[in-house]
């Protein structure tokens, strides 16, 4: 009873770090949250209030007139779904086929993929803008989605998880008559689902959030995405804060829904990748 | 049984082909083609229009290698890399030990250190931006009320880096701290039993047991760390944009400012291949530590 008392009382200061910690994450988020909804009068008030008097739309109004918030939340869509659904599906296929098949040159190839991942964007950013300007992408959807489709981490992921499959199964589907494809499709597939929305979620998540590239290829406010809209907003020192905390919102809160339901698929997606390196 | 048996055969002939060829496809055209194009270009004196009929050879190199902004970043770059990442990792081991029973509370303390993950930069660098606003913001307020005067954050010369390593920090501890727990629950809890019958302190524990258990995790934890430390840009675009006099500008931001805000695409080219080497000298470098830390 006294060792348990005891060991209640040693955990109180590290319960009131792990706090600290947390509170340090949730209070800014919580703070902007709020501060979203203040007029604009309000948030350059001194002293600064923590709650709002009273709950005012009038900042997400203004960002449809200031900012283009329907594009850039449209851009954003078809950017992160654009590109994460058809690259899982392609780097599915391509990791089904180096884990469940001999083939020559397979080891070279497997290789070069993984070599890929070694290539940092930033190296290839400013060729793969000469060659999406030069076949006339710039300002296009195809221009912000094809660089993105191969993704060499999913492929790693989707290869590790077919490989530990059974042989078994893919063999009775052939005496069935199964084509390959209908192999991949109708046996395998269902058995890697929880790895293919751990890809999806991460992909989404990622592309949703990323800066650099929506960056390079897009010029036309029409086609920027809420990530970079947000950023050139805020970067031409705007005293317009209002707006700017309705906008991060308007771009946080889709993910943090998505994090709030699959948390266990990002947790793992992450951790898998973690420990596999 | 000779008919499965040709089956067989046929069937590895063309089919793994048909399954990787489109990514292989993609990755060559937008991932191995770039490369070598970047090397192409920077020896040219290319613009936006990239109009290579300015050969240069290796000018841009020679530039790059006596030019005092490109040393002024790659010094921000390095001290990046020996705050960040060692501030991280150190916060990130002690919470992952704290964490890593599979208690309800652990668990609910682990989903929030991990949350940031959906905040893009851009929204983590605005809420950042503004709560540390010399005017608007809530915790400048607070530090005036202490006594601390008006601090400006955003906009000092040796205190803004620290200001934008601690968003960073912010935003991506909890990643680490996620994969180390994974790593720790995955060391043999008998080895923490033995100890126990032993009497080893908790803290004994950590460093007898818990380091070494999760060595190659934590190996690759600081290779990415360090790799991703050589390729920061989005947090500081959204927040100071390099600023305040060039203290905060990592050698991406200044790539993307000689490529994207003055067009010298040559230049900012032979500035990516430069990258690429420092970027492939350390990994090579890590990974001989790595394997020669193995052996002992």
């Amino acid at each position: 009873m006294s060792n348990k008392l005891i060991r209640r009382i040693r955990y109180i200061p590290i319960f009131l770090l792990l706090l600290f910690f947390a509170l340090l994450i949730i209070l800014p988020v919580l703070w902007m949250a709020l501060s979203a909804f203040k007029p604009a009068k309000e948030i350059i008030k001194y002293p600064p209030t923590l709650f709002p008097s009273n709950f005012d739309l009038g900042n997400f109004a203004r960002l449809k007139t200031r900012l283009r918030i329907i594009d850039y939340v449209r851009n954003s869509l078809i950017y992160a779904l654009g590109t994460t659904l058809p690259s899982v599906f392609l780097c599915t296929l391509a990791g089904y086929g180096f884990a469940r098949f001999e083939f020559r040159g397979r080891n070279a190839l497997f290789i070069l993929v993984l070599a890929t991942m070694m290539i940092p964007f930033q190296v290839t950013m400013i060729p793969l803008f000469l060659v999406v300007k030069k076949i006339g992408l710039y300002d296009t959807y195809p221009g912000l989605i094809l660089p993105k489709l191969a993704a060499a981490i999913t492929i790693f992921m989707m290869r590790s998880a077919f490989v530990t499959l059974p042989k078994e199964l893919e063999e009775a589907a052939r005496i069935d008559g199964a084509t390959e494809f209908g192999t991949f499709w109708r046996i395998m597939l269902p058995q890697v689902k929880p790895s293919i929305i751990t890809m999806l979620i991460l992909g989404i998540n990622a592309a949703w959030n990323d800066l650099m590239w929506p960056l390079l290829v897009t010029g036309d406010t029409k086609m920027r995405t809420l990530a970079n809209g947000l950023a050139l907003f805020i970067g031409s020192d705007t005293t317009e804060y209002g707006p700017a905390f309705a906008g991060a919102m308007v771009s946080i809160l889709p993910m943090l829904l998505l994090y709030i339901f699959g948390q266990r698929y990002f947790v793992e997606g992450t951790v898998t990748s973690g420990l596999k390196g | 049984m000779q008919a499965t048996a040709k089956r067989e055969r046929r069937r590895s002939v063309l089919a793994p082909y048909l399954f990787i060829a489109p990514v292989i496809i993609l990755l060559f055209i937008f991932n191995v083609m770039p490369l070598l194009i970047s090397f192409f270009i920077s020896l040219f004196d290319a613009d936006i229009s990239f109009h290579l009929n300015k050969f240069i050879g290796l000018g841009n190199f020679a530039e790059v290698f006596s030019d005092n902004r490109f040393y002024n970043s790659l010094g921000v770059t390095l001290k990046w890399t020996v705050v960040e990442v060692p501030c991280q990792l150190i916060l990130a081991l002690i919470l992952a030990g704290l964490l890593t029973r599979n208690t309800v509370i652990n668990k609910i303390f682990r989903a929030i250190y991990f949350m940031p993950i959906v905040c893009s930069a851009t929204a983590t660098g605005i809420m950042w931006k503004l709560i540390l606003h010399s005017n608007v913001g809530y915790i400048t307020y607070l530090l005036r009320m202490m006594g601390f005067g008006k601090i400006n954050f955003m906009n000092t010369a040796g205190l803004t880096f620290y200001v934008i390593v601690f968003m960073s920090v912010w935003k991506t501890f909890g990643i680490s701290t996620t994969i180390l727990i994974g790593a720790m629950q995955n060391v043999p809890t008998v080895l923490y039993e033995a100890a126990d019958i032993d009497g080893c302190s908790r803290a004994r524990q950590f460093f007898a047991i818990t380091l070494p258990g999760i060595r190659p995790t934590l190996w690759f934890l600081i290779m990415t760390r360090i790799i991703g430390s050589f390729q920061v840009f989005d947090i500081v675009y959204t927040t100071t944009g390099g600023g305040p006099s060039l203290t905060t500008e990592t050698l991406v931001t200044y790539i993307y400012t000689r490529g994207f805000e003055v067009f010298r695409m040559g230049y900012a080219s032979s500035l990516s291949v430069v990258l690429l080497g420092l970027i492939l000298i350390i990994t090579v470098i890590m990974y001989a530590a790595m394997l020669k830390g193995e052996k002992d």
